[in-house]
């Protein structure tokens, strides 16, 4: 294994070699034979070309790695990439490298009048790669579609060690198989990305955000259950239970709604009104509508915190409903992890039909979850979900069809099984 | 078995027959020949055609064609651009067009589940109904099926706002050639199973597998929209208006161009007093709620428009005049029948900032080959359909046809664009695929077929070589 970090030390140098004092890096119990922060593609390429000969197995993150399967292997931290390369404002395109923190991205293209409208999964830690790598249908996708609609080009580092581009700043593209937006969610499995280009959207005209204090998360999914009846679409029509609702609405006595409006300046302010009226007649016991841009900073921030704890907690069980019965959604996950407000947390992001729940036990749940989702037309999210679902039928050949599908394209690409040793299927 | 040792016609034919019926399988000289086609002038003939009427004929008969190494080229209606749909050696077509129900439709959850038969006119008509839609509308809508627009990931007037078919499918089953059932997705974004099966198989031209079954997005229809149509002296114009708008922080649904010959061939077809001499006409619509922005946004665009000085610049106020400044577009590839017996239309899209250079080099390229070439673009994504008007019966001239092609894929590949927003690849432009890629690229969709049809029985051929 010394022989690898020799390699990768004269390779990156090796100041960009760690092995003491890995821990900042590192989420996870195993242990890599060493952190290594590549500065540019051609690193990345000669440092997986290395480990592939070598059979060592290699994970990747913006800023912290997951270290399952990756005992003796290389955790890459993506840290030295992390700049925005070019704005076109023309094409309303931006080409970044994949370390840039992703907040930090979002709010420097603000700054230049663009919009990149993806949610950072974890927001002090996650990088744009990792937006796209990990390709969560954010709050936001019902408006503003998941974040593999944003990739419109990128180079990656095969598990090979080959370079690969593909796209270009076109907003359309068809030529050949759409490995474009497929990489969406991959996590790393097919490839390390070296560059990425995004397509942006001129920044909202206009923003505000309203925020109730209700009883409890149920009376905010009725609220947005009224709320979508009257056609009124917004950026984030989402609500957490108390606990983690203090990250947004610091004092606030039960859950809290928070719906995002990002709209031309008159709809703008109607819908405030309508959102308002409707969380007041669903219970409401306070509300606020903030349009001031530094609260209405400080009122996302407490949002992205309260979502990056729930995505970085194992112990929970997210699943979807039809957006119509997220109050259903809700009855029926009391019924199994027991009152929602009792919890470490239960959140729902209405319009997906999302809902996300802390559970003690998450695999037991999900299965008592995803049979009470089937019905309100929904199901456990990923992978599990489709297992859940095929169980549900009796028709385990699906799953195992699906499975192999998966096995078969990773293999085709990472032939060694190189990459990501902790995503197993 | 190999392709030597072809299973005898009779026998073909009797399995078919025997799995979906007689009333589903063709094979009579004409109906070959009408299957031969699809909207480019490539041709080639199949063994039969088979309608399969569910999942279980698809799969009996993915099984049989297995086991006797004959090919399956998936067809809908055949309005493909890209010869996607051609029949290959020692094929037969398989045709969703009789798997045509809509199964469910769930509008407070915004979601239907259709079969790949049904047209997407037909969904959009049975949605307006209820005021939903699907949003993506190929100018093909009234004929073309989910199938089709699905396999070949269909664009359309409304892409900038929008998105394309991709961004619309929640999930399908589909059967691969190993004659197994796959349910990916779900209702929503949040069910795909690890790898985003839904979206590689959008845009896989049929390469990958047969779909049978969609979930597809649906919306309540936007509470009000704006129509705007200006003329313009110059394409160049036209191209800096679009540019204006999007500067100006709109993003409208539609912005369609036209240049002077599309604009005189849609005149004579449909006498709608459009003026003959200007060099570019462009469709502008924005649409959103219904509480006095949208009238903000058309008095911007209003002034941007004005400062590219049109020749006319019209805001429809009335549902028929919206539909007349759409007429033109509407019928404008049709149109050109008046001007020559065939046409050969592109799709080459470049970055937006290079929308006037591409313009510029289309004329060129008319110039260079001596061929009549109209203008379509769909100008906010960059997307361009030139269309090459020739005779087909011209060998010498449907020579330079070709080459002014090549020229044209070249030209958007220089301005850092692609040789298909919308059409696909198909065979047509399968031998240009590596002017755009690299080798390790096109290994890397090779790599994808042979997970999913790792014999190469689904639509072999198309695309690149396994």
């Amino acid at each position: 294994m010394s022989q690898i970090v020799e390699q990768l030390k004269s390779l990156l140098g090796a100041d960009n070699v760690i092995t003491k004092d890995m821990t900042k890096y590192l989420r996870g119990g195993e242990q890599p034979a060493a952190v290594a922060c590549p500065g540019t593609g051609e690193e990345v390429a000669a440092l997986v070309k290395a480990a592939a000969d070598a059979g060592v197995k290699v994970n990747v993150g913006g800023a912290v790695v997951d270290t399952t399967g990756l005992s003796g292997g290389i955790a890459v931290v993506m840290k030295r990439m992390n700049k925005i390369l070019e704005i076109d404002r023309n094409n309303l395109t931006c080409w970044v490298q994949p370390g840039m923190p992703h907040k930090e991205f979002c709010d420097a293209l603000l700054k230049e009048g663009l919009y990149f409208p993806p949610e950072p999964y974890a927001v002090s830690t996650s990088s744009v790669a990792g937006c796209i790598g990990i390709g969560d249908p954010d709050s936001k996708a019902f408006k503003y579609m998941p974040p593999r609609t944003y990739i419109i080009a990128y180079e990656m580092v095969l598990p090979t060690g080959e370079p690969m581009k593909i796209g270009s700043k076109c907003i359309k593209c068809v030529s050949g198989l759409d490995l474009i937006h497929f990489i969406a969610g991959t996590r790393a499995t097919l490839g390390i990305f070296t560059k990425i280009l995004v397509k942006l959207q001129p920044a909202p005209v206009c923003r505000s955000i309203v925020l109730a204090d209700l009883p409890n998360i149920t009376t905010a999914a009725k609220a947005f259950l009224s709320i979508q009846k009257r056609r009124l679409f917004v950026s984030r029509e989402n609500a957490i239970t108390n606990k983690l609702g203090q990250h947004i609405w610091s004092g606030a006595k039960g859950a809290v709604a928070f719906v995002d409006i990002e709209e031309f300046p008159k709809a703008n302010v109607e819908y405030a009104k309508i959102v308002e009226a409707e969380l007041k007649i669903a219970g409401a016991t306070a509300t606020k509508i903030i349009s001031d841009e530094k609260e209405y900073a400080s009122a996302e921030l407490g949002w992205l915190k309260a979502r990056e704890a729930v995505n970085l907690t194992d112990k929970k069980v997210r699943f979807t409903v039809g957006a119509s019965n997220v109050v259903k959604g809700l009855d029926a996950a009391k019924g199994v992890v027991g009152a929602l407000e009792d919890g470490e947390f239960a959140l729902i992001e209405a319009q997906l039909g999302k809902v996300t729940v802390a559970s003690a036990n998450p695999e037991a749940d999900a299965v008592k979850l995803n049979k009470a989702a089937m019905p309100l037309g929904g199901n456990v999210s990923g992978l599990l979900g489709s297992k859940l679902r095929c169980d549900e039928y009796s028709d385990q050949a699906m799953f195992d069809n699906i499975t192999q599908l998966l096995h078969n394209i990773r293999k085709e690409f990472d032939p060694k099984g190189i990459l990501a040793p902790g995503i197993q299927f | 078995m190999t392709v030597a040792q072809k299973t005898d016609q009779n026998t073909l034919v009797e399995a078919l027959i025997n799995i979906a019926g007689e009333q589903d399988v063709v094979t009579g000289r004409v109906a070959m020949y009408a299957y031969g086609y699809d909207a480019t002038l490539l041709f080639g003939v199949p063994r039969a055609v088979v309608f399969p009427e569910s999942t279980q004929e698809v799969v009996d008969i993915v099984n049989y064609c297995r086991s006797t190494g004959v090919n399956i080229v998936p067809r809908g209606a055949g309005t493909n651009e890209s010869g996607g749909t051609i029949p290959v050696d020692n094929c037969i077509i398989m045709n969703c067009c009789r798997m045509k129900k809509i199964l469910e439709v769930d509008l407070d959850n915004y979601v239907a589940i259709i079969e790949p038969g049904v047209v997407n006119y037909d969904i959009q008509e049975m949605l307006a109904k209820y005021g939903y839609y699907y949003p993506p509308d190929p100018a093909s809508y009234k004929a073309s099926t989910m199938g089709g627009n699905v396999g070949e990931c269909s664009g359309g007037p409304k892409c900038f706002k929008y998105g394309v078919t991709r961004d619309y499918i929640y999930g399908m089953e589909f059967v691969t050639s190993d004659g197994k059932v796959r349910w990916v997705g779900g209702r929503d974004y949040c069910s795909e199973p690890f790898y985003d099966i839904t979206r590689m198989m959008c845009g896989s031209e049929g390469t990958l597998g047969y779909m049978t079954k969609f979930a597809i997005r649906i919306e309540p229809i936007p509470a009000a929209k704006r129509t705007m149509l200006a003329f313009y002296n110059e394409p160049v114009d036209a191209a800096q208006s679009v540019a204006d708008i999007v500067a100006a922080g709109i993003v409208p649904t539609t912005l369609e161009m036209m240049d002077n010959l599309i604009i005189n061939t849609a005149e004579d077809a449909t006498g709608a007093g459009l003026p003959r001499d200007a060099g570019a006409m462009l469709i502008i619509e924005v649409d959103g709620p219904a509480y006095g922005d949208l009238d903000d946004q058309v008095k911007t665009i209003t002034e941007v428009v004005k400062k590219a000085n049109p020749k006319q610049f019209k805001i429809a106020t009335t549902a028929a005049e919206v539909d007349a400044c759409w007429l033109a577009r509407r019928v404008a590839i049709g149109s050109v029948a008046h001007r020559a017996p065939s046409y050969s239309m592109q799709d080459i899209t470049v970055p937006r900032s290079e929308f006037p250079q591409a313009v510029a080099g289309i004329v060129q390229t008319s110039k260079d080959y001596d061929l009549d070439i109209g203008i379509l673009a769909h100008a906010g994504d960059g997307n361009f359909h030139p269309l090459v008007l020739f005779d087909q019966r011209n060998a010498e001239q449907s020579e330079r046809v070709h080459k002014a092609e090549a020229a044209l894929v070249k030209l958007a590949l220089d301005l850092g664009g692609t040789m298909s927003g919308e059409h696909g690849v198909g065979l047509l432009k399968k031998p240009l695929l590596p002017n755009e890629y690299a080798p390790v690229t096109i290994d890397a969709f090779r790599k994808i077929k042979r997970a999913f049809d790792p014999i190469n029985r689904m639509n072999p051929t198309k695309i690149f070589d396994l």
